[in-house]
């Protein structure tokens, strides 16, 4: 057993960290929160030329070859500093399906340009149920000709406006569970995106589906079995976004602690209160498990061995945690940390926000149920 | 990062398992159950000296004191293996006192007690406490005036569990009356055979004893003081790292028969474990169960890199013991009125070992520093709030 980095990592971390910190501030998260794209091309670019995009990649389509423990490094520091933009719906769900499902030619095609900050993706999975289940799909591939004609709504998709592929998870047969993905360009006709208007400002949209044409070679996988794919790409998903929860976590704890050791009530520094230590002492334990949980799963992914239980733990963990961790931190600041100004509030929605993605707690929780009964 | 038990490990814990499957007779268990899985019965003693045989109390130590030279991570899941079986778990002497003496004892000292405890030949109990000195461990009153080559000691302790059963005393004592706050206090091995020591029981209750233990004018040999004179409040403070290294699989062997019960149990026409709430309470508590495994073997991780655990100790016995409570409390509401029926009860599921494990879990967030104790450290310690 080993808790700690290796200095190679240590050494990611620091650089991610040094970059971000200067060109993704909170000025930067509120001006994207109110633009359009939602996200710096520029910075965009640059991660891209660092590699940072082509961490799940194989070098056969030139990636970096597959580190998800490393990705969990950067995704970290990604939600330390709230980074705007696609890049967890193209490297991450995106990725993750291309490189789960994909054929030779379909990866052969999009893998590198992910790798080289070429291509976005999105991954359109929920409808109007607005839940993770096969069931909730209602959309339907008609085939028609050697083609499939998708016709239906999309809701809550992720940065769908500036993607240049939506995998979309349809219905291709009356059976609860026969779904199929398919790989839909943005840009073909019939396709109608609307964005969003959200509390993070991050973007998500309604994607309209009418009768467009997809051919049967952009089907990701097989037909009617789209469904375990995006299980797998959901778990990996969940724990990704613990990663970036653990981040955001943490720079709550860099701006709560050295808060309370310098604000003074009564003649002392608020942090000398132990009904205010306690709290921090909580704050300190939600993040301490949950680094630990993602880290865990991040490293079973990595390893091969199974994950899905360790996904579902760290996911339903983390998802109560650092929600509750931002809470106990706005009580201990007190009304300035209620403030627009304040940083905090920009960790108190994205924690909801991430909360609810692939999967809440009460979600995990029942998945987790299922592994023991 | 790796999370992963070494093949070595693997194959060592699979021995202790077979072993403790072996060993483990109903009497051992009964009687473990009747001292509140402390050691020092009978049952206990033959079990553990055969254990310890194959160096297993003590894994983590060098050969020369009867340790096997192997990591602290093996020694921290072979507690787990012992918590999960309910042969005693408890071990003052191996797992608190043993690390202290070990970082601050003497040569001769290590000599003459280290090979005694890995062999499981001799057990210790804490005594700390005192009726005016609990969470506050420096305002003990306790007096160990030297003179010549022995200390001469008087006063008393409470809450010093197992003292009934064990050999020897670790005592933490005033030596130095006048000095500052935290610089008086010795630690010193105290034989709890010696004249002038009076044991006296204290009922806890889950039904199993702990002790006031009173000293009137007990000689100690001046060779049983633990490191330097005056210094015993810093040693006690890493023994209590040490002790604060909590196994919970005593608890999560609880968790286990609540889910079998649930599985096995038809309420309504259906088995409990397809009520959705008892889901979501269930996979709660098995998640906690997960991150507290990896808060604890932290603590094993820094100790094979050679640093004393600190406040990452309170943090795994604080989320250890309140999860303990959610997993008692949670068989209670699951096995409904069943639950408070007590073993041998007319009626009683799960042999009425709910309604005990209820009350002995109350005791689990107090002893060895309360819950507020430990937060306290997390804060002063591990995120640097000013203490005033």
């Amino acid at each position: 057993m080993n808790y700690d980095f290796t200095s190679e990592q240590n050494i990611l971390k620091e650089s991610a960290h040094k970059l971000l910190a200067k060109e993704c501030t909170g000025q930067h998260v509120r001006e994207m929160a109110e633009d359009e794209q939602g996200f710096s091309l520029e910075l965009w670019e640059q991660m891209a030329e660092l590699g940072w995009m082509s961490l799940l990649i194989p070098e056969k389509y030139e990636g970096s070859g597959v580190n998800f423990f490393d990705l969990s490094i950067f995704l970290s520091e990604m939600g330390y500093h709230c980074l705007p933009g696609p890049f967890f719906s193209t490297v991450v769900s995106g990725g993750l399906a291309l490189l789960e499902a994909g054929s030779d030619a379909q990866k052969g095609k999009i893998l590198p340009d992910i790798s080289n900050g070429r291509c976005k993706i999105s991954l359109a999975w929920m409808e109007e149920e607005g839940r993770y289940s096969p069931e909730g799909i209602k959309l339907g591939a008609r085939k028609k000709n050697g083609h499939f004609i998708l016709s239906g709504k999309k809701l809550f998709v992720p940065d769908a406006h500036v993607s240049d592929i939506i995998i979309c998870a349809a219905r291709t047969s009356d059976d609860l569970k026969s779904i199929t993905l398919f790989l839909a360009e943005t840009k073909a006709k019939g396709i109608r995106i609307q964005l969003l208007d959200t509390m993070a400002g991050d973007k998500q949209c309604e994607v309209l589906f009418d009768h467009v044409e997809i051919p049967e070679e952009n089907i990701l996988g097989e037909l009617d079995r789209g469904w375990p794919i995006l299980k797998k790409v959901l778990l990996k998903s969940a724990v990704a976004k613990c990663a970036e929860m653990s981040g955001g976590a943490e720079k709550v704890m860099d701006l709560v602690i050295p808060y309370v050791k310098g604000r003074k009530q009564f003649g002392r520094p608020i942090g000398a209160f132990q009904s205010v230590q306690h709290q921090c002492a909580n704050m300190l334990t939600y993040i301490e498990t949950m680094k630990y949980l993602m880290y865990q799963a991040a490293w079973r992914i990595d390893k091969g061995f199974s994950f899905e239980k360790e996904a579902s733990i760290c996911k339903a963990w983390a998802s109560d945690s650092y929600r509750k961790l931002v809470a106990l931190g706005h009580q201990v600041i007190g009304g300035v940390g209620f403030m627009e100004e304040y940083d905090l509030q920009l960790y108190f929605k994205r924690a909801k926000a991430a909360e609810q993605l692939f999967g809440d707690a009460d979600f995990h929780r029942e998945w987790v149920a299922r592994g023991m009964f | 990062m790796d999370f992963h038990f070494s093949n070595e490990d693997k194959k060592t814990l699979k021995e202790v398992r077979s072993f403790i499957k072996a060993e483990t007779t109903p009497e051992l268990i009964a009687e473990t159950h009747k001292l509140g899985h402390i050691y020092g019965g009978k049952e206990g003693r033959r079990f553990i000296r055969k254990f310890a045989s194959n160096g297993w109390l003590t894994p983590n130590w060098p050969e020369e004191y009867g340790g096997l030279g192997r990591s602290a991570v093996l020694n921290a899941a072979i507690r787990e293996e012992m918590a999960y079986a309910s042969v005693p778990v408890v071990f003052v002497a191996a797992h608190m006192a043993g690390p202290v003496i070990m970082h601050f004892g003497s040569d001769e000292m290590k000599k003459e007690w280290l090979l005694q405890i890995a062999r499981g030949e001799i057990e210790f109990s804490l005594g700390y406490t005192e009726p005016q000195a609990g969470s506050d461990l420096s305002a003990l009153d306790i007096r160990a005036v030297l003179k010549g080559d022995r200390f001469i000691v008087s006063g008393q302790k409470s809450f010093n569990t197992a003292s009934h059963v064990a050999d020897y005393h670790w005592l933490a004592a005033l030596t130095d009356p006048d000095a500052k706050r935290y610089h008086g206090m010795s630690l010193m091995i105290a034989d709890l055979k010696s004249p002038g020591i009076d044991i006296r029981p204290m009922t806890t209750m889950a039904g199993w004893q702990t002790n006031e233990v009173f000293y009137n004018d007990v000689e100690v040999p001046g060779k049983n003081l633990v490191g330097e004179i005056n210094h015993g409040f810093f040693y006690l403070m890493s023994a209590l790292d040490y002790e604060r290294m909590y196994p919970l699989a005593a608890y999560e062997k609880v968790f286990d028969m609540i889910v079998k019960y649930a599985k096995e149990t038809i309420t309504g026409g259906q088995p409990v474990s397809k009520n959705p709430i008892v889901r979501q309470k269930l996979a709660q508590i098995k998640i906690q169960l997960e991150a507290n495994r990896l808060l604890y073997y932290r603590l094993a991780h820094m100790v094979d890199h050679g640093q004393i655990p600190n406040y990452q100790a309170s943090m795994q016995k604080l989320f250890a013991t309140e999860t303990a409570q959610l997993i008692t409390n949670t068989g209670m509401e699951i096995l409904g009125p069943y639950s408070q029926m007590k073993e041998g009860s007319k009626h009683a599921v799960l042999s009425g070992q709910m309604e005990n494990y209820y009350r002995t879990s109350v005791v689990e967030t107090i002893y060895a520093g309360t819950s507020e104790i430990q937060r306290n450290i997390i804060a002063l310690r591990g995120l640097k709030l000013p203490s005033k």
